[in-house]
């Protein structure tokens, strides 16, 4: 438990430090966020194990989560998300290319994953202590081609960054979700005033397109935006290979955005808790599941 | 040379301190790299403001022959300014982040300066003559008219104030799309290698307008990037070979006779992490921040956060000596990372002869171990220490409950005072440690 708590925080304190890697002065640098995505990697590790260590959702409940799973949805958004951020340049184009790479690492990660812990995992759906989980929504119109490979909701190990991440400052097209804040403590990792302005923004959105109003109401006094550090992050990793393209940044924040309203129109309307509450809210559970059977991690960093 | 601890070895004294006492400091007077010329005659300093400064070491004087002399300033220029990348929209620090001096080959000294994207090669030249009596200007510079020359007369050198004159040679831009790390002469004195985090280019000290890449670790997809290059060095003796350390604790030594693209190694040098000491900083703390080979060429030096390791280049497998810097840290990684510390690059050095290493630390402490006597030695730079020859007296930090008297606690310690750039001079026991916008200059006593 004591170490659910003290990765939680090391996850808080990551994001802030790729949220504010953007401003600093010479540019990202790349070592040092590779080393911060590493530990951010561990302590999601650590803090899935121990997730996945307490209660769990019924195998049921657990298994309709698994059915529109979020991968495939990301998948496809993934692949339009880099046509629009279509650049010109050379550089550009390995973004665009690299862009379109993540929806098969995704599939192949997630095919892993299931292989890997196929062991009666669904049990361990429910879960209880999922406080600040980040959960992600599907949007309705994420089509649920649940890939075989996320039937059992297993303790995935690559991070879903994507519950980290949130909406863009800017992403009036589409009702992009902001995840569940991840930070159940008090702990800023981004000190932004600007991203929660925002947040109430994609919590509209979100309204609108969710079905579930209880859900959505709940839902923005819990949001941070995490979607920044991380979008920044995959930004850093872009800018530093190629450029930094403002338009690869809304173009995963779609991504991301995207898959909120599925899990919303599913769950029961159960309201996520504030933090550090560890509730046994199915709603909140599943999106947990859900999120854990993402591999947003790498798909993330350098969805563009 | 004689051994680094206290006893019948040679025992440090302050000698000088360069640098504002000015508690306030600015940022762009933070030092961020030191580094002695071959002859250890000239000490030069990078900041982070892009000026370098170069001490020369003074002559002696005759009649006290028991004081060294003094390092005073011999050059001051301004190597690299802020830059704006537009097609990235990205700012290019001026910081100086590498010096490398180049043998001395005339009367002149050259060296290489290395910010984030750029290196330049500045020559440092003395003047101390002026011509006089030419006959198409006069004294002050003015064109005389051609018609009223009536003689023609040959311009004789006078004497003149000594003038130090620092000026761009080449400018080697545009190669690296990553944060240069590391420039290494090459033995042969006519190329150097230039490293960032993923690629390493081979120059030609005549040659600006390309380079050869010889190592390319980028991965095609970059979401498969699991480590960056952090340190190169060239072999001091064998201007075929050259080694890059990893963020993930290892160390490549590559053949350039090989092949043209230098991505397999010809040796590998990984020591096995010890699982017992796992934790969320496992891999930022085995990241090495600097390798330095010996001046022998047989071994070479790793630094990474905790530890100093010392290798045998024939063996790949583990180090043969391992110095632990500041162990005492390992309980507070996670505080370390909150407040960034532990993505502090430490550097590190070894004296002339190859017997001694010496790495910095935090609140101003500095280590030295002995290789033979495997004896260590903690100093400080401070001001407090800072009269003229004062022995350092050696530090101590309380790691147990009980805290004894003159040593102090892991938690007083300041980790905004850390020493990451130390040089050694290259044949006396003469040291030059940068303590954040200060340089300190701390030589043995000759007894």
């Amino acid at each position: 438990m004591e170490y659910k708590v003290e990765a939680h925080r090391i996850m808080s304190i990551s994001l802030g430090k790729i949220y504010n890697s953007r401003v600093q002065r010479g540019g990202i640098k790349l070592h040092k966020n590779l080393l911060v995505s590493l530990v951010l990697r561990s302590a999601r590790q650590v803090y899935l194990r121990d997730y996945y260590g307490g209660i769990c959702l019924s195998a049921q409940q657990a298994r309709e989560w698994c059915e529109g799973e979020y991968m495939d949805s990301e998948q496809d958004k993934l692949v339009p998300g880099s046509k629009e951020s279509m650049p010109e340049s050379d550089g550009q184009s390995e973004v665009a290319v690299d862009k379109q790479e993540p929806s098969n690492v995704v599939e192949s990660h997630a095919a892993l994953d299931v292989e890997s812990e196929a062991s009666g995992e669904q049990d361990h759906a429910e879960d209880g202590v999922l406080d600040s989980g980040c959960s992600e929504l599907k949007t309705p119109e994420e089509n649920p081609e649940a890939s075989p490979t996320f039937e059992v909701p297993n303790g995935v190990t690559t991070i879903s960054s994507n519950c980290i991440s949130g909406p863009p400052p800017s992403n009036p097209e589409q009702a992009t979700e902001t995840p569940n804040d991840c930070q159940t403590d008090g702990s800023e990792s981004v000190e932004e005033n600007s991203l929660e302005r925002t947040v109430p923004q994609t919590c509209t959105n979100r309204k609108r397109s969710a079905d579930d109003s209880e859900l959505t109401d709940s839902l923005p006094k819990r949001t941070k935006v995490m979607s920044p550090p991380l979008i920044s992050k995959n930004d850093e990793k872009r800018a530093e290979t190629e450029e930094m393209d403002t338009s690869n940044v809304s173009s995963l924040i779609t991504i991301f955005g995207s898959s909120f309203s599925g899990l919303l129109s599913s769950e029961d309307g159960a309201q996520p808790d504030s933090e550090a509450d560890q509730d046994s809210d199915s709603g909140q559970i599943c999106c947990d599941q859900m999120l854990k059977n993402l591999n947003p991690w790498s798909t993330a960093i350098v969805a563009f | 040379m004689a051994g680094v601890a206290g006893g019948n070895d040679f025992q440090w004294c302050f000698s000088q301190v360069k640098g504002a006492i000015d508690e306030d400091v600015a940022e762009a007077d933070i030092i961020s790299t030191v580094e002695f010329n071959h002859s250890g005659e000239l000490l030069a300093t990078g900041d982070k403001g892009g000026r370098v400064v170069i001490f020369q070491h003074e002559q002696e004087c005759k009649n006290r022959p028991h004081l060294r002399g003094e390092y005073n300033v011999y050059s001051t220029f301004q190597s690299h300014e802020p830059e704006f990348d537009y097609l990235k929209s990205l700012e290019i620090e001026e910081k100086i982040n590498k010096i490398r001096w180049l043998p001395q080959q005339n009367s002149a000294h050259f060296l290489l300066s290395t910010n984030d994207k750029t290196i330049k090669l500045w020559k440092i030249g003395e003047r101390d003559k002026r011509a006089e009596g030419y006959n198409l200007k006069d004294e002050d510079g003015r064109l005389r008219d051609p018609f009223r020359i009536t003689s023609l007369r040959v311009p004789v050198l006078m004497p003149m104030d000594l003038m130090v004159e620092a000026s761009p040679r080449r400018v080697f831009a545009n190669a690296h799309t990553y944060h240069i790390n590391s420039i290494s002469v090459n033995s042969d004195h006519q190329t150097y290698l230039s490293a960032d985090d993923l690629r390493i280019n081979l120059w030609h000290l005549e040659i600006t307008d390309r380079s050869f890449n010889i190592v390319d670790i980028k991965p095609a997809n970059m979401e498969e990037l699991t480590e960056v290059i952090t340190a190169a060095e060239c072999h001091p003796n064998q201007c075929n070979v050259f080694v890059y350390s990893s963020s993930k604790g290892t160390i490549r030594l590559c053949d350039m006779r090989t092949a043209a693209l230098c991505d397999r190694h010809t040796k590998f040098f990984e020591e096995p992490e010890d699982p017992s000491s796992r934790s969320f900083f496992s891999e930022i703390i085995s990241s090495i921040s600097d390798v330095k080979f010996s001046h022998s060429g047989r071994y070479m030096m790793t630094r990474d956060y905790l530890s100093v390791k010392v290798w045998d280049l024939n063996m790949e497998n583990r180090p043969v000596e391992t110095y632990q810097v500041h162990e005492y840290l390992r309980s507070k990684l996670c505080s370390l990372y909150e407040n960034d510390c532990i993505f502090d690059k430490f550097e590190c050095c070894w004296n002339g002869s190859d017997s001694a290493i010496m790495t910095g630390s935090y609140n101003n402490f500095f280590r030295m171990f002995d290789r033979n006597t495997r004896k260590d030695i903690t100093l400080e730079a401070s001001r407090e220490s800072s009269k003229p020859r004062a022995t350092l007296k050696p530090r101590k930090v309380s790691t147990g409950g009980k805290r004894k008297k003159d040593e102090i606690s892991v938690d007083s310690l300041d980790f905004n005072k850390k020493i990451l750039h130390t040089a050694w001079h290259p044949k006396e026991n003469v040291i030059a440690v940068a303590a954040t916008n200060n340089l300190y200059i701390f030589q043995d006593k000759i007894n």
